[in-house]
């Protein structure tokens, strides 16, 4: 089967899987007993107000014709309107969405860049120094509660040293005097292509401490599961017979081990990736940060039914591409794996 | 004679582990001359392949080198630090191993891993190095080196693998091969194409091999000189017809003895009594005692070392031949 083929036929499963996503999320969103009618109205609302509501948003219907009204909307690009808000849930997307997917990259990437050479390191050098050490850290990554360690970073990086900022993704003199532009919604990718480095700058700054709080629970994975990969690899013969052409040390361990001993590790990035989108909701409260976990919060406490199918469909189309990914990456990275 | 390339001079190796220090090596001494195919024979748990990646400096953890030399153009490599050895390993001397597939990295292209060797020894760019590994390919043996070079390891033969295991152990122009059970991993035929590489290897470009075997026909084929090796020390060396057919140390000959004979057909296999001594509680005196048919008082209290029996250079270390064990 070509790599062509294989993809065609992924995202044709990939449309069975939303369209059960989504009957399954419509369904249980409607059998809690709430009534987004009168939600819709207000406080104290008047039978017949209700009544009218109801005709309204169409959930005097039966239901298969309201699942099938609303996934005809999505279609088109309507993702209807926040019962909650009254706003279009498209604009909260466009705000949300960006926020948290650089919040999450950012983490995404301090644990790539932290927890895979600590993983290579400390798999090379078993039971070192450094070994002892980052079984610690990774520990004391997987196991802190993120509010406890996002309130010790504020306290420590804001109020004693005042190196960071507080919470927030912009200062507000910034955005004043050098406003972003919204293009990804992004902010640091937006200044850095408008070239506004005040902006990028400051905008980096407010992303530091909240990514790197969400990053350690991945960081701590990433270190763990590359080391017991690497160490598994470097039992290999072909190492020993790499180091016996005189490959330096730093090439048998970054080049010819972790290309063997990174999938794993990629599985598992991959998934706090996703988890991330709508589990980031203690780092988003923490700093301010107005993102697509705490809108979610807000859209379940209230029964928010439009906004919690918008949300989940999203998160599952991107649960979906990341693993075509990893599929698509664990192929090119060993030539033994075939796509079928 | 010349001067040896070369010479491992009372080695000592020692496993620091739970159960006890395990004595691997213990006055192993052997050297090989430039273009010579040596052998070094013996059992598993011997110290013979230990000694192999002890001559690059790669004993493994918890072995460590106590005691000797192992002096290569008359340098002592136990003395050359972490970068000189890298230096060393693949330019000069080179090693391959028992097991080709699980010797070439499966996730690299066999082009890609050939190529990083020759640049780590040559500083040649990459269509140099691409020219040089495919020449080494051709020079032994392999059909369509462009092929070959583009393939995966799982995409090629055992024989095939083990051919481009030596490419690569000799494209970067080592002196010196060493090679582990280099065909215990290839079926019988493969195996007698191997070794016949290696002789003509030996021949066109002048290289020495330390070959490292428990298989006495292997020997016999190909090396010039042989040692056996038993619990860590050489017992008997010379060369190979001498060794081999005027062999006097009674494990030689026990060792010789067990090998299977079109014309012992029908009788029972001969075997050598015991077992070889565990590294971790070796008999004092001559390691051998415990199983040899022909143990004296002498051998069990002292070390018999290496007597030198004729002009050819044939050695063996035996109370029967040596000097304390003729009063």
């Amino acid at each position: 089967m070509s790599r062509w083929e294989y993809i065609a036929r992924r995202l044709l499963m990939a449309v069975v899987v939303l369209i059960s996503v989504s009957i399954i999320t419509f369904l249980i969103a409607r059998v809690v007993p709430s009534d987004p009618a009168a939600a819709w109205v207000g406080p104290r609302p008047t039978q017949e107000q209700i009544a009218q509501a109801a005709r309204q948003l169409g959930l005097d219907r039966p239901l298969y014709e309201q699942y099938l009204r609303y996934m005809r909307d999505i279609l088109t690009g309507n993702f209807g309107v926040s019962i909650r808000t009254h706003q279009p849930i498209l604009r909260d997307l466009r705000v949300f969405l960006p926020a948290t997917l650089e919040l999450v990259l950012a983490g995404m990437l301090m644990a790539v860049l932290i927890g895979i050479p600590l993983g290579v390191l400390s798999g090379a050098g078993k039971g070192s120094l450094l070994d002892h050490l980052t079984r610690l850290v990774s520990i004391a990554g997987v196991s802190m509660p993120t509010f406890w360690l996002g309130l010790l970073l504020q306290l420590f990086f804001f109020s004693r040293l005042g190196l960071l900022p507080l919470s927030g993704r912009l200062s507000t003199e910034i955005s004043l005097t050098s406003p972003v532009v919204p293009i990804t919604g992004m902010y640091t990718l937006d200044a850095l292509v408008a070239g506004n480095w005040v902006a990028f700058k400051d905008a980096l700054w407010h992303l530091i401490l909240p990514a790197f709080t969400l990053a350690t629970y991945p960081i701590g994975l990433t270190i763990r599961m590359t080391r017991s990969t690497m160490i598994e690899v470097l039992q290999e013969k072909y190492i020993l017979a790499a180091r016996a052409a005189g490959i330096p040390e730093r090439t048998v361990l970054f080049v010819l081990a972790l290309k063997n001993a990174i999938t794993p590790t990629l599985t598992v990035l991959g998934l706090s990736f996703v988890y991330s989108l709508t589990g980031a909701i203690l780092v988003e409260v923490i700093f301010a940060w107005p993102g697509l976990g705490s809108y979610v919060t807000d859209a379940v406490l209230s029964v928010d039914f439009p906004v919690i199918v918008s949300v989940t469909l999203v998160v599952t189309v991107f649960y979906v591409f990341i693993n075509l990914f990893l599929d698509l990456a664990q192929a090119a990275i060993d030539p033994r794996v075939t796509l079928q | 004679m010349t001067e040896p390339l070369l010479s491992v001079e009372d080695l000592y190796i020692r496993f620091k582990t739970y159960a006890g220090t395990v004595h691997a090596v213990n006055g192993m001494s052997f050297h090989i001359h430039p273009g010579e195919i040596f052998g070094l024979v013996g059992e598993s748990g011997c110290g013979k392949s230990v000694t192999g990646l002890a001559v690059l400096g790669m004993v493994p953890y918890p072995g460590e080198v106590i005691a000797g030399r192992i002096l290569f153009h008359g340098e002592n490599l136990l003395q050359k630090n972490r970068r000189e050895m890298e230096q060393i390993r693949g330019g000069r001397i080179a090693m391959i191993f028992q097991d080709p597939s699980a010797s070439l990295n499966p996730v690299f292209t066999v082009g890609s891993q050939i190529s990083r060797i020759i640049r780590h020894h040559r500083r040649v760019d990459r269509h140099e190095a691409r020219a040089l590994a495919l020449a080494g390919f051709e020079a032994v043996g392999l059909p369509d080196p462009a092929r070959i070079f583009r393939a995966y390891p799982h995409e090629l033969s055992g024989g095939m693998q083990q051919r481009v295991m030596i490419a690569m152990a000799l494209a970067s122009g080592a002196e010196l091969l060493i090679a582990d059970e280099p065909t215990t991993a290839l079926d019988v035929t493969i195996q007698a194409q191997i070794l016949a590489l290696l002789n003509d290897l030996r021949a066109a470009q002048g290289v020495s091999i330390l070959l490292i075997t428990h298989d006495l026909g292997v020997v016999a084929e190909t090396c010039d000189r042989v040692g056996v090796a038993y619990a860590g020390s050489i017992v008997e060396t010379g060369p190979t017809a001498q060794v081999l057919y005027q062999m006097k140390h009674p494990y030689t000959r026990g060792l010789l003895e067990a090998l299977p004979r079109p014309s012992h057909r029908g009788k029972a296999l001969q075997s050598i009594p015991g077992s070889v001594p565990s590294g971790l509680d070796l008999p004092s005196g001559c390691p051998f005692w415990p199983r040899c048919p022909e143990v004296m008082d002498i051998c069990r209290e002292q070390k018999p070392l290496p007597t030198r029996l004729d002009e050819v250079g044939h050695r063996v270390a035996c109370h029967l031949y040596s000097r304390e064990g003729q009063r």
